[in-house]
Order: C-alpha cells, then structure tokens, then sequence
C-alpha cells in the first residue's frame, strides 16, 4: 500500500460516523446471503457480534500506518478465527462482503481508488490472520 | 556490498500460498495420502511453499526431511536421498548383487525405527533431477506410507514416473502455482519491508516483475543491498528505476557477482557439494561471513539438522555455470578429501566421494565405484553404471565389474564394446554364478546386438563344458533353447528343451522365455500361451536380477501366443497394456517389440493404417536404440504394411533400409512376407508368387507352421495359385482357428464352393480378421454369381464391402472381386489391375511378356463386363478411390 491509499482507508472509515453499525449489520446480510454456510460458524448472537466487528475493524484501521502494530491485532484475530473453522476460502468471501458493505454505506464517496484501497488494506489483513490462523492451528495440534 | 546492508530482513514473507498450505494441512492430515506434488515455473515459490510446508509439519510434531536433487548429484546413485539412508547401502550377496528389496525395506525399517511410526515428512525439491535409484527409493518409501513426501516440479522439466503412478492411483494431492496477483504483490512487499510502499515504486515492481516472487525477491534484496530501496520517514522509495531488461538468471548472476571473496568462496563451495554441515563452514568461513549470507537470502540454515544449503536451485546454478572448470575441480578434490577422513566407509558419504572426484578427474576408491555401480543398475541407470565402472582401473576390475559393465553396454547399444569387456571377465576369476552370467550375457550381446546366433551358440557351448553343477548347467541349456528359439530355429528349440528335465525358478524362467514362441511358431498355440503366463509369474517371483531378460518379454511372447491362436483382441489388450510398462521401465527391447505386435495384431486384423504406425514407431526405438535384428523385424512389419496400402515406393524404401542391417533369423520366413507384397504392390505378381513359395519351405524345413500357413494363405491370395492340400495338412497340425480358417478358405476357393467361402468370411470375421473376412466374402459374391444366385452374391459383395471399410485403405487382389458384376479372368483382372494404377498399355505389355493388342483385347472385354467406357471408370468400378 502506499501511504496515500492508508490514508485513503483511514479518512474513508472516518466518515462512516454513526452508520458503522448499519455497516456492520449490513456485512453480515451481504456474507451471509453470499454463503449461506458460514452462518453456523457463528455462535455468539447476531447483534453482539456486530459490535465486535465494529470494534475490531477500527482497532485495525487505525493501526494501519504502523505494521508492527497491525499484525499484533490480526494474527491473534486469525489464530481465534482458526479455532472457529474458518479457512482460506472464506476470506474471499469475507472481503467481497466487506467491500459491498461499504459501498453501500458510504455510497458516491466509494470512489475507484478508495475501493482499491480498501482491497489492498483487506488483502494485507488477510494474509497477516491467515499467517496466525497457521501458527495457531499448528500450536494446538 | 554486503557490509552495506542496513536492514536486517525478518524471514521472508509468504503470502497468496494459504489454499496450498491447507491442501498439504489436509493431505497431511489424511492419512490416505502419499504425499503433495507442487508445479509451476522457475522462480514461482514452488521451493519456499515446499520449505513452508515442511516448517509446519515440524510444528505439529512430524519428523521431517529435505533432500534435492541438482545436475550435479542426478548422476550419483541414491545421492540425493543419502540423508534417509542410514543404515548404509547393504551388503551384496554370494553372487555379487545386493537387492534392492532388501536395501529399500531395510531403509524403511530404520526410518520407521528411528521416528516411532510416524511419518517422514520429506521434502523433495526439483525431483526431476533426482538420480533414478533415489526416485525409486522415495517411491518405495511414499507408496508404503514411511514418508509423507512434498515434492516441487520445475515447469518444462519431465515428470518422474513415481509422481505420475502415484498420481494415476489416487495417492497424490497436486497444487499448480501461478505468480502473485498484483493485490498479493502488493502486501508481499508491504511484509517484506515493513512499511509502505511509495506509489511509483509498486507500479514499477508489478511492471518489472509481474508477480514472480523470486524475481521479487531478489530485486528487493538487490535493491537494499545497492541503497536503490531506502526508507524515508516510514515510506520506502525507490531512487532509480528497476533494472526492467535483466531476465532473472542474470539478475541472480549480479547479485552473487557482487559477493566479497570470502562470502562467494562459501556460496560456490555450496553450488557444487551442497548441503553442508554448519560446523564445518563455521570453522572455516571468517566470522560473520555465514550470518551475512542468510541475511541476504543467499544460504539457509536448517536449525534442526545443522546443514546449511543455498536458499534457492537458482543461485546453484548460476554460481556452477560461471565457475572456472579447474576452481570447481579443486573444491571437489578437497571436500572428497575431507569427507574420506571423516566418514565412514562405505556408507552413502562414501559414493558422495567418489563422484566429487569422478567430477574433478581425480581417482575414486574402486571398490566404492562397483558399489555405486550396482546401486544404478537397481533403477537400470546404465548410464551411470558405465560411468562408475568405467573409472575403475583396468587392473582391479573384477569378474563382477565386467558382467556389470557388460551388461550396461549391451542396454546402451554398444555391443561391440560389451563384448570385450564380457570376454575379458570370462577370463578373469570368478565364482561359477558369475562366469555363468557373463557367459549368458555375452552370448544375448551376439545373438541380439550383433546379430550373430552362431557366435551365441558357441559362447554356450564353452560355457556348457566348464559348467557343471546343477541348476547353472540346466540353466545354460535352456539358454542354448534361447539362442535357437530366437535366431529361427524352433523345432531344434523344443528338442533342446525336451533334454531339460528340471531346474530352479531361474532356470524355469529362461525356458519358458525359449518355449513361448517356439511353441507357437510350430502351432501349439494353447501350450504357448499357458507357458508365457507362467515364465511371468516366476519371473515376477524371482526378482530383479542380472543376466536375464525383463519380465516383459514373457508378456510379449504371450501377446505373439494369443495372436497365433486367433485371439487378436486379447492379444492387442495386453500389448497395450504391456507398452506402459515396458515404457516406464526403460526396456528399449521390450517397447519394440510390443509395438512389432501390435503392428503384427493390426495386420491379422486387416488394419493396416494402424499397423503402419505401430511399425514405424517400432522402428524408430530400434533405431534410437542401436537393436539391428528388431530394427529389421520393424521394418519387415512397416514396408508389409506400405506395400498393402498400395503404396508401392514407400515400402520399397523400408526395404532398401532394411538391407543396410544384418540379417536376422527370428521370424525369419514371416519378414519375407514384406517382400512379397513389395512386388505385388509394385505390379511383379510373378516374383512375388515366388518369393512366398520359397519362404514357405523355409517355414517348412524350420518348423514354422503358423508362418508356412500364412505365406501359403497370401500366395493364394495374390495368385490365386491352389495351396489348399498344404493349408489342411498344416490346420491338422495347429491347434489354431486362424490357421483352421485359412485351410477353410483355402478348400473353398479351389472347388468355388460359395457357401464354404462364405462361412471362411465368417471365420474370419469372427476372429477379427476383417480384411481375410472380406477376401472371402468378395470371393463368395463371385461364386453365387458364377452358380446364378444373384440375391446371394449381392449379399456377399455388400457384406465384402462394409467389411473393407474397416480396413484403413488397404488394397489387395482379393478385394477386387467383390465390386466386380461379372467375374473377369485371371488375365483380364491382372491387366485391369494394372490399367486401373495407370500404367500404359505399352508398359503393361512389356511387363506381362504380351503384345499391345492383347493387352488392349483384354481390356475391351473387361470394360464390357465391368459396364464402363474406359479407363477412367475402371478404379471406381473396382471398388477403390478414384
């Protein structure tokens, strides 16, 4: 990512504002109607999980800037994720479905080069969750 | 420089692979699995995934192991897999040999030993270039559950057998990488550096690079190196522009290029004796050189087992490409040196030895050379096999050394040389198992490589005459049956035999590779093929041994048995089947004549296109392969075949080819059959009669009867001259439907009987002989025309002439009778024949010793009954293309 696409991801969440959590909800309707079979993965019920999400993501987004920061939050987040069966093929998913939640939250403002960011941002937690998903699954086993 | 690095690297990232790693995760985790096969191109992370996936096997508890192959250990006997070995390479039995069951099942009781049942996780990095004898190693050890293996293949390089079988049944999970997405580039580097990328920099790496992450790689490691990539308040910048015209290995090349003398004098030592041990480079190399290099990405340390080995095949490469070839020779000379005073002998390090100073031109210890040697020749590696033996001095190679070479020289095709050596062994000391093999190898190396069986009988009449004992002199006549058998003499073949009372299993299998196609030759089909099934499965039992032909050859003489018996469909299933594994077992001998026989089966069976090709690919082994008497059975099959498709200049030439090689006795009468039908399809109808009389009595004299039916049926068929007496007297000898259906066809022809040609056309159909069948049903349409039944004889023709379809284009007289409504003379059906290929009736005249006119009165009267014109109409009126 380059610095202006990091401030691009951060100046973009800012504005979301009060609708984060109708962003939130809306992330999950978008995962879920994309696949339907993740929807057991979930225990916790539906509304506090969303405001984990909501959380999580702004914890993440505002340690963009600085990696090392970053990846502490993610690869515990992938190591918990790891224990609740996600895998590999679900972050596509994921990603899809968060991309589609913020463009319908933040509407003209999702312009092309923010919606490249958002992906590049999303492509670096991923893999960074994936990395500690690995060490975790192989840490239990 | 490499002083110059300012950043130190954390381990290189690994993004974009996670699907591939929990593919292995699961396969892994299976239990069913063998192992994971990683392709892609050079450069795309098929190592680091391979390395990745070792790493967590680790984690969760495995055992693991890592062994490359490389271009310089591909010619060391079980080099690259010396770290399974730990029990040594066994010891060689009473006879010289050491069996590879024994070694492999050996290794794999001491690897399950030693990690408690569990699973070797054994990484397996560009295992096309894994010498033969490891590839069959790991086979072993994957297909018995003892490793779990991880290998990588190189895009471009062959794929080994052993991933291939095991893929074919299931036991393999496969991953294809492809290079990085520009999203994956993307956060690659972000990991890489740590930090943000200025937006000028990445665009530049995605256009240079295009995702290849060893190109990545190294350009940021090039780029931290050279200062190119530095860091600004949190921001990498990029001062300059990416060298975007380097291919990779240049890049690579710079990159070592610019090493300090100390730091390439380790990378080099690397290239050519890789892995090494950490200890010693440590003692060696000046402080911090090794940690400079890892940081740099050049060498890997494997903490586990203390080896340290260049970080990618690249470096390897370009570093052996650019040294100077007496630097490399004096690395390997001091390293053998080293490795001799410290190892024990003869373990693997001991083979390692001698092939670093094979390598440098120096002098091997031989008796460790004759080891290796027979490690190659377990995986038939007989290239290797000649290089090791070949190194040993004159004066201490042993009677065993020589059988090996020997025989190594036999299977490359250098029969002269494997003669010399063969007979210089037989005058060396040995045990009588050994002088028993060098004296059955020679005699194969006469009868098969020099075409000269008088010289292999008299090597096994020698040796009958010192040999003596027991199972070794029943064995040596069965070998004499052999030579008989093979060089066209069957019926002296099977009295040999009958002198054998018993024998071992070897024994036993010697005579049964004699037997088979004697046997069948004389017209004991069912004998033949019940003896060939047996020599397979007491072969089978015996094991892989010296001086005895492949188990492959008792499949093909039972392919020839089937086929003689009028079993063509069996007979063409197994030969398929049989090609696959002569194939994978790089048994040139057994390929082509698996392929003779399907030329053969397609030929009973009328296909001729088809026989064609199996014929000239027959050839084309032979000739790659330096077998001079096969090759002339090849090109029999192949110009038989041109000569039946009617074209006439192309089997002239497979003729013309044949008669720069010797001659070559086996299935002798049945070559000429290719003769014939030369001059049949070239319009010489009389030299071709005369060619199958002759070679029909040589059938005679020898004993081959199913070869005596075939000639005699064919010189009916083309001349319509009466063997019917012979063809019956020859059917009550066989016990053969085919050879019966001839002798019916034959009868029925000579009295004109149309529904006794019918039911031959019948036979023949039923047997699958389709061109035989549509002979004799054109031959019954003229019949019960000839007797005035012209709703029969319409029948016949129309059943004639579907059964010609099928036929690929083949052009014989006997088809000509069926398109024909009104039967012509012999006369008139030699001219229009003629007339119909296009030659002029001036020529026709000449040939046929008759005047213009005649030629020209004939052929009047045959267009009349033919119902055409002229010429023009006659190719079509006779039922070819016009």
């Amino acid at each position: 990512m380059t610095p202006e696409q990091i401030t691009l991801v951060q100046s973009s969440f800012e504005r979301l504002g009060p609708q984060l959590p109708g962003m939130a909800t809306r992330f999950y309707q978008e995962l879920f109607s994309r696949d339907p079979a993740v929807r057991p993965l979930f225990t916790t019920p539906l509304a506090q999980q969303e405001v984990k999400f909501a959380d999580k993501l702004t914890e993440i987004v505002r340690a963009m800037p600085r990696l090392d920061e970053l990846l502490t939050h993610t690869r515990a987040l992938g190591a918990r994720h790891a224990g609740y069966g996600v895998r590999a093929a679900h972050y596509q998913t994921l990603g899809d479905a968060l991309l589609a939640a913020l463009a319908a939250a933040l509407g003209d403002d999702f312009d092309a080069p923010t919606r490249e960011a958002w992906a590049l941002a999303y492509n670096l937690v991923a893999e960074t969750m994936l990395e500690g998903a690995a060490t975790a699954r192989l840490a239990g086993s | 420089m490499l002083a110059g690095v300012a950043v130190t690297l954390p381990r290189w990232p690994i993004v974009g692979r996670r699907p591939e790693l929990e593919v292995f995760e699961r396969a892994l985790g299976s239990g069913e699995l063998a192992g994971l096969v990683i392709h892609g191109r050079a450069g795309v992370g098929k190592t680091r995934l391979a390395d990745e996936c070792r790493q967590q096997a680790a984690a969760a508890g495995h055992p693991t192991e890592r062994v490359a192959g490389s271009r310089t250990t591909a010619l060391v006997p079980l080099g690259a897999v010396a770290a399974l070995l730990a029990g040594g390479l066994g010891r060689p039995g009473p006879d010289g040999q050491a069996g590879t069951v024994a070694l492999f099942e050996q290794t794999r009781r001491g690897l399950h030993e030693r990690h408690d049942g569990r699973r070797l996780v054994t990484v397996a990095d560009d295992v096309s270039l894994l010498d033969a004898a490891s590839l069959a190693l790991v086979g072993y050890l994957a297909g018995q559950g003892t490793i779990f293996l991880v290998a990588t293949v190189r895009t471009g390089e062959p794929v080994p057998d052993l991933v291939t079988s095991l893929w074919r049944d299931g036991r393999l999970e496969r991953v294809d990488l492809e290079d990085l997405s520009r999203a994956h580039l993307d956060t690659l580097l972000h990991l890489a550096l740590g930090g943000p990328l200025e937006a000028g920099a990445g665009r530049e790496f995605w256009e240079v690079t295009r995702g290849n992450p060893l190109y990545v790689r190294e350009l940021v490691l090039g780029g931290l190196e050279s200062g190119a990539l530095a860091e600004r308040s949190g921001v990498w910048h990029l001062e300059g522009r990416l060298p975007s015209t380097t291919r990779l290995l240049d890049l690579v090349g710079q990159r070592i290029g610019q090493l300090p003398a100390e730091a390439r004098s380790v990378v080099e030592l690397l290239a050519l004796c890789q892995p090494l041990d950490l200890g010693y480079l440590e003692a060696t190399a000046p402080c911090g050189v090794l940690e400079s290099l890892e940081r740099a990405g050049l060498v890997t340390i494997a903490v586990a087992d203390q080896e340290v080995r260049l970080a990618h095949p690249l470096h390897g490469q370009v570093v052996r490409a650019a040294m100077p070839r007496s630097r490399a020779r004096a690395i390997l000379l001091a390293q053998a040196d080293r490795l001799q005073a410290s190892a024990p002998v003869p373990g693997p390090a001991a083979l390692r030895v001698a092939m670093w100073r094979l390598d440098a031109g120096g002098r091997p210890d031989p008796a460790v050379l004759i080891r290796g040697a027979h490690l190659a020749r377990y995986a038939h590696d007989f290239r290797v096999v000649r290089r090791l033996i070949e190194a040993v001095p004159g004066d201490q190679l042993d009677a065993a050394g020589a059988l090996l070479l020997g025989e190594a020289l036999y299977e490359l095709g250098v029969f002269d040389a494997a003669d010399r050596i063969l007979a210089r062994g037989q005058q060396l000391p040995s045990s009588e198992h050994v002088a028993l093999r060098l004296a059955v190898t020679r005699a194969k190396n006469a009868q098969w490589g020099l075409c000269q069986p008088e010289a292999a009988l008299a090597i096994n009449a020698a040796a009958r005459a010192v040999i003596t004992s027991a199972p070794l002199a029943e064995e040596l006549v069965a070998d004499e049956a052999s030579v008989l058998t093979f060089s066209g003499h069957p019926g002296r073949a099977l009295a040999v035999l009958d002198r054998l009372a018993g024998g071992d299993r070897r024994t036993r299998v010697v005579r049964a590779i004699a037997a088979a196609p004697a046997l069948a030759v004389t017209g004991r089909t069912a004998e033949a093929v019940t003896v060939a099934e047996a020599g397979y499965a007491d072969h089978v039992a015996l094991g892989d041994e010296l001086a005895i032909a492949h188990p492959a050859m008792h499949l093909i003489n039972q392919v020839f048995a089937l086929s003689e018996a009028g079993r063509l469909a069996e007979a063409e299933q197994l030969a398929r089947a049989g090609t696959e594994v002569a194939a994978s077992s790089r048994v040139p001998i057994a390929q082509i004549f698996f392929a003779v026989n399907l030329g053969r089966v397609a030929t009973l069976q009328g296909r001729m296109a088809t026989a064609r090709r199996y014929y000239a690919e027959a050839v084309g082994v032979a000739q790659a392969s330096h077998f001079a008497g096969p090759r002339r059975v090849a090109l029999s099959g192949l110009a038989l075949a041109d000569a039946m498709l009617g074209d006439a200049d192309a089997a002239a030439q497979a003729l013309a080819e044949r008669a720069t090689g010797p001659a070559f006795g086996f299935r002798g009468p049945e070559q000429q059959l290719a003769d014939a039908w030369t001059a049949v399809a070239s319009q010489r109808p009389a030299e071709a009669a005369q060619q199958l009389r002759d070679a029909a009595a040589q059938a005679a004299s020898t004993g081959h009867r199913t070869a005596e039916s075939w000639l005699l049926h064919d010189l009916m068929r083309t001349s319509g001259q009466d063997t019917s007496a012979r063809l019956r007297d020859l059917a009550g000898a066989c016990d053969s439907p085919l050879v019966s259906a001839r002798a019916r066809h034959g009868a029925a022809a000579r009295a004109r009987d149309a529904r006794e040609l019918a039911g031959a056309a019948a036979d023949f159909e039923a047997l699958g002989a389709l061109l035989l069948a549509a002979e004799a049903a054109a031959g019954a349409a003229e019949a019960f025309r000839r007797d005035g039944d012209q709703r029969a004889a319409t029948a016949a023709a129309h059943r004639s002439t579907a059964l010609a379809a099928a036929c690929e284009g083949t052009v014989t007289p006997g088809l000509f009778h069926a398109a024909a409504p009104v039967p012509l003379t012999g006369r008139e059906r030699e001219i229009v024949m003629l007339a119909a290929a296009g030659m002029a009736s001036k020529d026709i005249a000449e040939r046929l010793y008759l005047s213009v006119r005649t030629v020209n009165n004939h052929l009047q009267h045959a267009y009349t009954k033919l119902g055409v014109s002229g010429r023009g109409g006659l190719a079509q009126a006779l039922g070819s293309p016009p």
